[in-house]
């Protein structure tokens, strides 16, 4: 639809002079009919050419077309002629009516065509917000948004550009920081006075997203706060929009996340396989060899190769130590990794890993004193086996092979503790509150195996069961570690009716 | 080995297969060989082993099922291969009976003396034995009476069932739900930490260490094992 029909098409002056104009015609074509027309019927001409005049041109020439009517009127066709001051007091009254009813119709009509030109524009505009909307839904990116933006306010002469606020972020514009920001937080329109230009935030329901900015182009269209209304439309158009891409992203990204995780997850247990296998075949035939070796022709010769079988196969062990540290360290480190809690006794653990490490190191005396009334605490017992032994295994690896190990457990502050401490050369001073970092090794030049992952896993499996673990040295030498973890609820426990038994 | 014992190896693993054949027929054992669940379930059939070896990471087929569909017609003793990502399934074999379980990398060894246990509790299955003999300790089974060095020794109700339980299959694995279903019955799997207190209790009572205990072994994550033999 079109409002021009309703709008003005002349400029302000050339209206003005057109309602002159029109009062003069009008004067013209009633001068020859003044004899045969009463003044009334000539006053409905003028009341018609100020009714046209107000339709077609509006309220100012229709206002000067009545003033003049009623001017030219009372000059060339009341009695006396070409005089103002009327012969007859009704004339007067005449007048009077004249003008009123001129200056009445002026305003009704001008009203009137204000009116349809209003509701012609709002639905004009309408229109434009109902294809913006519609150029909004397509878009696939904030980039898309305000180009949208920007076709749509193509010729209007104004500009809007959006800027994005994270919440918590920076603005990068700083000229228009604070105003963008104090837009944002308050969460209204903000004008700018000594700029011509509109601060407008736009919000979705889930807490985005930025501030759009109107400016005018050029100085032909009213400053933009005069169309706030159909801005704040466009905001909440724009709000919409922008909603629905960062639901749209939201949902991407996770899609993304899940199928990362499968991936890696079927990354590692390919890798697991694929390691292990070779390692378990590498250890089998050295075993198998170091077995079936036959009977000596040299003694010497047979005990080298006997030793070199044997280091082999423990190379090849720590070879499958390592991976298991690394691969648990992976899957750790990649979240989303699902402890198989329970609620444990530490006996067993500490049973389980000093079982392990006699394995490799069968004479090591180990002193343990755990109290009989220690709670139940709830954790992954694999994993916690894990950490005991890789604590175990330290301190079998860095303290003399005379002196016992010592495992400990008590209560503290609603914790449970465990420590492991050994009469070795202890953690360099230095770098004690490092020991836990990925690669970190007490002493980097040590000929000892291992790329310090054990602690790195120990504090990656206790932190995971939230709690914590600490490195420290003891007075009287040697190394400790202590870990943490909270007690919480156990499940409730009944004691079995004693009865003697047969 | 006088009579032979035939062991069945499912293991689509070539050179895992190789080792372990080469070494179980160094010991004396006739060894069967299936590369797939389904080939090893048709030797299983037709050799009647004495004892199975099986992989749980199977192309084919789940080594559970494996388990599942042997124990349908057989008490063969059966032993699992599992890698550590493989871990409930590794449970799931052993609550479908598996025996006993390894995990890779595993030395020959170990393999050696877990498939010699096996084939002794075969061997000695179904006699009842009226006493058992570990460490200190001495179980009477008929007399349901239990001394250490030849004191007598008092366990409750429940501490006797469990150790009854576990001394019955010695040397076997028992997971937690199985053992918690035999001494407890049928209902009471998931208080699990009532397994675990009491096992503490028994070792306190009958191990020489129970800090390190010799005969009561915990599998973490898994279970507990008696072994006579610390």
């Amino acid at each position: 639809m079109n409002c021009g029909s309703h709008t003005r098409t002349l400029s302000l002056p050339a209206a003005y002079l057109a309602s002159v104009v029109a009062c003069g015609l009008v004067t013209l074509l009633a001068m020859p009919l003044r004899h045969y027309l009463d003044l009334a019927n000539i006053v409905m001409l003028f009341l018609l050419a100020t009714f046209l005049t107000a339709l077609w041109l509006g309220r100012g020439p229709a206002v000067v077309s009545a003033l003049l009517g009623v001017a030219l009127f009372d000059f060339i066709f009341v009695p006396p002629h070409l005089g103002f001051i009327p012969s007859d007091a009704q004339y007067v009254v005449m007048l009077g009516v004249m003008l009123a009813v001129a200056l009445l119709t002026a305003q009704l009509t001008a009203r009137a065509r204000e009116n349809a030109i209003a509701a012609c524009r709002r639905e004009e505009q309408t229109n434009h917000l109902y294809q913006l909307a519609r150029d909004l839904a397509g878009t696939l990116s904030r980039w898309d948004t305000q180009r949208a933006l920007d076709d749509f306010l193509e010729r209007t002469g104004y500009r809007a550009v959006l800027h994005f606020v994270e919440p918590g972020g920076p603005v990068r514009e700083t000229h228009l920081a604070e105003s963008l920001q104090a837009a944002f937080r308050q969460g209204r329109p903000l004008e700018d006075g000594a700029a011509p230009t509109l601060f407008l935030p736009f919000r979705g329901a889930h807490g985005a997203s930025g501030v759009m900015v109107v400016t005018s182009v050029g100085n032909a269209v009213p400053p933009p706060v005069q169309e706030s209304e159909l801005f704040r439309a466009i905001a909440s158009l724009v709000a919409i929009a922008v909603e629905r891409l960062n639901a749209a992203e939201e949902v991407q990204a996770s899609r993304d996340q899940i199928a990362s995780e499968r991936l890696r997850a079927s990354v590692l247990s390919a890798l697991s396989h694929d390691l292990r296998t070779p390692l378990t075949a590498l250890i089998g035939m050295a075993d198998a060899l170091a077995i079936s070796q036959p009977p000596p022709a040299g003694a010497a010769q047979a005990a080298s190769s006997g030793e070199a079988l044997t280091a082999i196969r423990d190379q090849a062990r720590s070879i499958g130590h390592m991976v298991t540290n690394l691969l648990d360290m992976a899957r750790l480190q990649a979240g989303g990794f699902s402890l198989r809690k329970a609620w444990q006794l530490f006996g067993d653990v500490v049973g389980a890993s000093l079982r392990q490490l006699r394995a490799a190191y069968p004479g090591r005396r180990v002193q343990v004193a755990l109290p009989p009334d220690l709670p139940l605490v709830e954790f992954d017992a694999v994993l916690m086996e894990r950490v005991v032994f890789n604590l175990l295994e330290n301190a079998a690896k860095y303290a003399p092979d005379d002196r016992p190990i010592e495992v400990r457990a008590w209560l503290e502050d609603g914790k449970a503790c465990l420590a492991v401490c050994d009469d070795g050369p202890g953690f360099p001073a230095q770098r004690i509150d490092r020991m836990f970092d990925l690669f970190e090794r007490g002493n980097a030049e040590s000929s000892r195996s291992g790329v310090g992952l054990g602690l790195a896993i120990c504090r990656a499996i206790v932190e995971a069961h939230g709690g914590t673990i600490r490195a420290e040295n003891r007075a009287a030498g040697g190394a400790c570690v202590a870990l943490r973890l909270p007690l919480g609820m156990p499940p409730s426990f009944e004691e079995e009716e004693e009865e003697a038994r047969r | 080995m006088s009579a032979e014992i035939a062991v069945l190896l499912v293991e689509d693993e070539p050179h895992i297969r190789r080792v372990l054949q080469s070494s179980l027929a160094a010991e004396g054992y006739r060894v069967f060989e299936a590369e797939s669940g389904e080939r090893g379930l048709i030797e299983a059939g037709t050799r009647r082993p004495d004892l199975l070896v099986v992989d749980l990471g199977l192309p084919d087929m789940d080594g559970v099922e494996v388990v599942r569909a042997v124990r349908h017609w057989s008490n063969v003793p059966i032993l699992i291969l599992s890698a550590r990502t493989e871990e409930s399934d590794k449970i799931a074999a052993l609550d479908e009976g598996a025996d006993d379980y390894l995990t890779k990398p595993f030395g020959i060894g170990e393999l050696l003396a877990r498939v010699r246990a096996l084939v002794r509790r075969r061997a000695k299955g179904g006699q009842e034995m009226p006493r058992v003999h570990f460490g200190e300790v001495q179980i009477d089974l008929v007399g349901r009476s239990v001394t250490r060095n030849g004191e007598l020794v008092h366990l409750t109700n429940i501490e006797y069932r469990l150790l009854a339980v576990l001394v019955a299959h010695a040397g076997k694995v028992m997971t937690h739900r199985h053992l918690m279903r035999e001494v407890w019955g049928p209902g009471h799997a998931e208080n699990s930490h009532y397994l675990r207190i009491y096992v503490s209790r028994l070792r306190q009572k009958l191990e020489a260490n129970p800090a390190e205990p010799a005969h009561l072994i915990t599998e973490s994550g898994v279970g507990y094992r008696f072994v006579v033999q610390g």
